[in-house]
């Protein structure tokens, strides 16, 4: 009896060296996140006392609010953009950079495509928005250059082009980062497999189907959900070269959450989308965690 | 005639790697060799070698720009944040890794789920808490949120990093007479450095680069942080690109800077961490 009160109270006194990063984290991050969903059903303007409405706030946002679908759609765009163009692009060339023999050279491939990636979304988003402009930037080249319909068109004026110019430039920054962990996962796939399938007879495109896709299958899995939640709660980018414009061209879920929790003071109104936005990618995050637990047990 | 084939497709491997990694660096070129040109030379044509390089645009734009005071506040934030982070992610981390904790099946996947945690979902309620404390608009809130937010994959990454030291080491400690937090810190901290270096390094990069909550809490030049700074600048001098270029150097190189001094703390902290969660 002694004996284990005696070890209880050690595990308590083992918990307090976790507890004050949890309390922290959860008074700081948590409890405002609840409060998030308490609020969402307040008519709420930041300031004053919250008026209870119930589910006011959601079915505004499903009938009346006529700038959340467009949102909604921009972001399922974006969503799509990245859950494919930087993926393929990225699992190309970490293919193509894996077999470059010289280390030195491999390293610095790795380190440029990284190199976007570290640098701020708002400061390399601004600097891109000047090169997008159309009287002093990159214009004025393709027309030097004599490619007289691209030097026409308004990159981030023009409601068709603005949010495929926002992504262009989002997955610039990106694409190296997801490049290297399937450089990582590339390195982990046992040479000898490479081999058997070779004597087998199979031409590298087999090789890649038999050996290399399995092999980063587990990595697969989680670049594609990351970019799944990282898309949807994409904001700098968007909001430094567009703030959703030109008219609602470039309108995201967050650009949304965001003019209307701190340019229009409808607090409780943003924190309904915020609900729903951060609803599905905590959908995303435990369907990965699902997900990913099947992929190691098959593998 | 398999041969040749092999060396075209190699030849073509080459060629895009280095076509893609010209692709990635152009931006960075043309920004700093307009840092170097007048504004109107880049305003005849945007890209270009300058007529007479001069570093006029760096004395203007750091001055004009409040540059030092954006740095000092970026620098102070950083440090702000690295402290508290380091002191109770490490604790947490070697909880977590080492010790019997009851609840530490939950601890640990509510980490892992404070790691990808969704800004939006807390931003609105804290900011009008946050206002209604008179937080708003100083350095304070900053460092409170950011340090929140690191806090969680920080202790992922050094949790990682202590479960591939042996017990032994530890045990060792225990015979000598050290309580736990003995053992913590004359044996387990030292051990630590290394990973300790990483996740400053990372969580300084992100309090320099963080936008969202920085251009939301800081409003005056006073306190605000290089990337909310920078940001305001683009509209105040949206005339000048000589300017704004030059601003866009001196606010990347840093960073810049010691990501090629240090890329392999980078991207060993920036995607372990990424995969943890």
């Amino acid at each position: 009896m002694e004996k284990r009160r005696k070890y209880s109270t050690r595990r308590l006194v083992c918990l307090l060296f976790i507890l004050p990063a949890f309390l922290y984290h959860a008074l700081v991050v948590i409890i405002p996140s609840l409060k998030t969903v308490y609020l969402s059903f307040f008519d709420w303007n930041g300031i004053s006392e919250p008026r209870f409405t119930g589910l006011q706030n959601y079915i505004e946002m499903f009938t009346e609010d006529t700038v959340l679908p467009i949102a909604f759609k921009n972001t399922m765009v974006w969503t799509l953009i990245f859950i494919t163009i930087p993926i393929i692009l990225a699992i190309f060339v970490a293919v193509c950079a894996s077999k470059v023999k010289k280390t030195s050279l491999q390293m610095f491939y790795r380190t440029v495509y990284f190199l976007p990636y570290v640098l701020s979304a708002s400061i390399a988003g601004k600097i891109w928005s000047n090169f997008y402009n159309p009287f002093y930037g990159f214009n004025t080249l393709f027309e030097r250059l004599g490619w007289e319909k691209l030097s026409e068109v308004l990159w981030l004026g023009d409601q068709k082009i603005a949010l495929f110019a926002v992504a262009f430039v989002s997955n610039w920054s990106w694409w190296g980062f997801v490049m290297v962990l399937f450089i990582s996962a590339l390195q982990q796939i046992d040479p000898a497999l490479y081999e058997s399938a070779s004597i087998d007879g199979g031409n590298s495109w087999d090789c890649f189907l038999h050996v290399t896709l399995p092999g980063i299958a587990p990595t697969l899995v989680f670049v594609i959900s990351l970019s799944l939640m990282w898309s949807i709660l994409s904001f700098d980018f968007i909001w430094v070269m567009t703030m959703g414009g030109p008219g609602q061209a470039t309108e995201m879920l967050s650009t949304w959450i965001y003019k209307n929790a701190f340019v229009s003071y409808r607090a409780g109104y943003a924190n309904a989308i915020c609900v729903l936005q951060s609803g599905i990618v905590l959908l995303v995050f435990f369907a990965n965690q699902k997900i990913r637990k099947k992929v190691e047990d098959i593998g | 005639m398999k041969k040749t084939k092999k060396r075209i497709t190699k030849i073509m491997m080459h060629f895009i790697l280095l076509f893609l990694a010209l692709f990635q660096l152009f931006p960075l070129f043309v920004l700093f060799l307009n840092s170097l040109r007048a504004d109107v030379e880049i305003k005849k044509f945007p890209i270009g070698l300058p007529e007479t390089p001069s570093l006029v645009n760096y004395v203007e734009t750091w001055i004009k720009g409040g540059y030092a005071v954006a740095f000092r506040n970026s620098i102070l934030v950083g440090a702000c944040v690295i402290a508290i982070v380091l002191f109770a992610a490490s604790l947490a981390a070697y909880g977590l890794a080492k010790l019997d904790i009851p609840g530490k099946a939950f601890f640990i996947a509510y980490f892992m789920m404070g790691m990808s945690f969704p800004t939006f979902l807390y931003i609105v309620p804290l900011y009008y808490n946050f206002s209604q404390f008179g937080l708003v608009n100083t350095r304070l809130s900053v460092i409170i949120i950011y340090s929140a937010g690191y806090i969680p994959f920080a202790i992922l990454l050094i949790r990682t990093f202590l479960v591939g030291i042996p017990k032994e080491l530890e045990e060792a400690g225990k015979i000598d007479g050290c309580g736990e937090i003995g053992v913590f810190l004359h044996i387990t901290v030292p051990l630590l450095k290394p990973i300790l270096a990483t996740v400053s390094l990372i969580v300084f990069v992100w309090c320099w680069n963080e936008f969202l909550w920085s251009n939301t809490f800081l409003t005056t030049d006073s306190i605000r942080t290089v990337a909310t700074r920078f940001y305001k600048f683009t509209s105040e001098w949206s005339k000048d690109l000589a300017k704004i270029y030059t601003a866009g150097v001196i606010t990347l190189a840093p960073i810049i800077v010691l990501y090629l001094a240090l890329q392999k703390s980078f991207i060993e902290g920036l995607t372990s961490g990424a995969v943890k969660g």
